[in-house]
C-alpha cells in the first residue's frame, strides 16, 4: 500500500513526547468507572458495616409501626444485620479479587478477537457485581419486610395499621426506583461502548460461522 | 532520554507509515487521526517490554494498532466523510501521478466505507501480511481470512467503480 515508511511524518522528539501522554483508550475509561463504582459501592459497605449505626432508624420505623421495643427484639435484629452485613462484604471481596484479576487478563497484543472477549469479561464482572448488589438490595428489603411481619405477629399487632401500608408502599416504591435509576445508568455509561465492541465481536464470529 | 526510549523512538519513526495508515483509515478527523497514532505508540511503548521479537515488528504493531484503533475514546463522532477531508488526508501522502493518486484517495475511501475488522483484513492484506499473520492477529483461521478477503476484493472493485 502506499505511503509505508515513505511519509516521515513524526521525528524522533515528537514521538519521544508521545511516551508521557495520558491514554484516550477506552479501556482506561472503563477501569476507571469501574473503579468509581466500586469504590462507592465498597465505601456503603464499609460505612453501614463499621460506622454507620442505621438499626436505630429501622427501630424508629418499627416503633412507630406499634411495635414494642424489647431487648429480644434488638437482640433478634443485630444479629440479622450481622448476617446481611457479613454477606455483603464477602460478596465485595469476591468481586474485587475478581475485578482485578479480569482486568489483569486485557493484554493490547492479544489477536483482536481475544482482546474483545477479554474486555467484555472484564466489564460482565463488573456488571455481575452490580447486578449482585441489585439483587441484594431486594434480598435486605424482603428480609427486614418479612422480618417486621415477624415481629409484628408476635406482638399481636393490626396489620391494617396506616403506617404499615405506607412501609409496605414506600419500601416497594423505593427499591423499584433504586433498580430503574441503576438500570438507566448502565445503559447510558456503558451502552455505546459496549455495543460498538460487540459489533465487532459479531463480524469476527459471522466470518467464522461464514466458513 | 534513557536508551530503551531512544531505541523505541527510533523503531517507531523507521515503521511510522503503518501507523500512519491504521490511524487514518480508522478516524474521520485529523485530530482524531493524531489522537490515535498517538495512542497507538502509547500502547506499543507499554507492551515493548514484552515484545521480544517473537512475531515480525510489522505483525505485533498490527495487533496492538488494529486493538488500540477499535478502542480509541473519540471526542465526536463525524460519520459523513466529505471529499475535501480525504483530499487533504492524501495529499502529503501520495507522491505519484495524479491518477494513481486519485485511484489511491477512492481505494482508501471506499475501505473506510467497510465494517472495522473488513477493513483491517484489506488493510494488512494490502502491506503484504501473509494470511497466517492476518488470521493470527485477528484470531480467526487461515481459511477465513483467505476466503473473506476473496469476497472483499470483490466488493472493493465494485465500490471502487461506484465511487471511482
Amino acid at each position: 500500500m502506499a505511503g509505508t515508511g515513505s511519509s516521515a511524518k513524526y521525528d524522533s522528539p515528537q514521538i519521544e513526547a508521545m511516551l508521557n501522554k495520558s491514554s484516550r483508550n477506552y479501556v482506561k475509561y472503563i477501569l476507571w468507572i469501574s473503579i468509581a463504582e466500586f469504590l462507592v459501592i465498597l465505601g456503603l459497605n464499609f460505612y453501614y458495616s463499621f460506622i454507620g449505626d442505621d438499626s436505630e432508624s429501622f427501630m424508629n420505623i418499627l416503633g412507630k409501626l406499634g411495635i414494642e421495643n424489647t431487648v429480644d427484639l434488638q437482640a433478634d435484629f443485630a444479629h440479622l444485620y450481622f448476617v446481611l452485613k457479613f454477606v455483603s462484604l464477602v460478596l465485595t471481596g469476591v468481586f474485587v479479587v475478581l475485578f482485578y484479576q479480569n482486568y489483569k487478563k486485557i493484554n493490547v497484543e492479544s489477536n483482536l478477537k481475544k482482546f474483545i472477549l477479554q474486555i467484555i469479561s472484564f466489564k460482565k464482572t463488573v456488571n455481575i457485581f452490580i447486578l449482585a448488589n441489585i439483587l441484594l438490595l431486594v434480598f435486605f428489603t424482603t428480609v427486614l419486610t418479612v422480618f417486621t411481619f415477624y415481629i409484628l405477629s408476635q406482638q399481636h399487632i393490626q396489620l391494617s395499621h396506616p403506617t404499615l401500608i405506607g412501609f409496605i408502599v414506600g419500601t416497594v416504591l423505593m427499591t423499584i426506583l433504586s433498580i430503574v435509576l441503576i438500570w438507566l445508568y448502565y445503559r447510558i455509561v456503558y451502552g455505546i461502548i459496549m455495543k460498538r465492541l460487540g459489533k465487532n465481536l459479531d463480524e469476527l464470529k459471522k466470518m467464522e460461522s461464514a466458513e | 532520554m534513557s536508551a530503551k526510549e531512544k531505541e523505541f523512538s527510533q523503531l517507531i519513526k523507521d515503521n511510522q507509515g503503518l501507523i500512519i495508515k491504521v490511524s487514518r483509515l480508522y478516524t474521520n478527523s485529523i485530530e482524531d487521526e493524531q489522537d490515535l497514532f498517538q495512542e497507538i505508540v502509547l500502547q506499543l511503548w507499554r507492551s515493548y517490554d514484552t515484545f521480544k521479537g517473537q512475531s515480525k515488528i510489522s505483525t505485533w504493531m498490527y495487533r496492538v494498532a488494529l486493538n488500540t484503533a477499535i478502542t480509541l475514546f473519540r471526542k465526536k463522532t463525524k460519520s459523513p466523510q466529505t471529499d475535501e477531508l480525504q483530499d487533504f488526508h492524501y495529499k502529503d501522502f501520495v507522491e505519484d501521478d495524479e491518477e494513481k493518486q486519485q485511484q489511491i484517495s477512492t481505494l482508501y475511501k471506499v475501505i473506510k466505507m467497510l465494517p472495522n475488522v473488513e477493513r483491517a483484513i484489506v488493510t494488512m492484506y494490502l502491506d503484504d501480511l501473509p494470511y497466517k499473520d492476518i488470521a493470527e492477529n485477528l484470531g480467526i483461521t487461515e481459511v477465513n481470512a483467505r476466503v473473506k478477503m476473496n469476497r472483499l476484493k470483490k466488493t472493493l472493485k465494485e465500490l471502487m467503480e461506484k465511487h471511482g
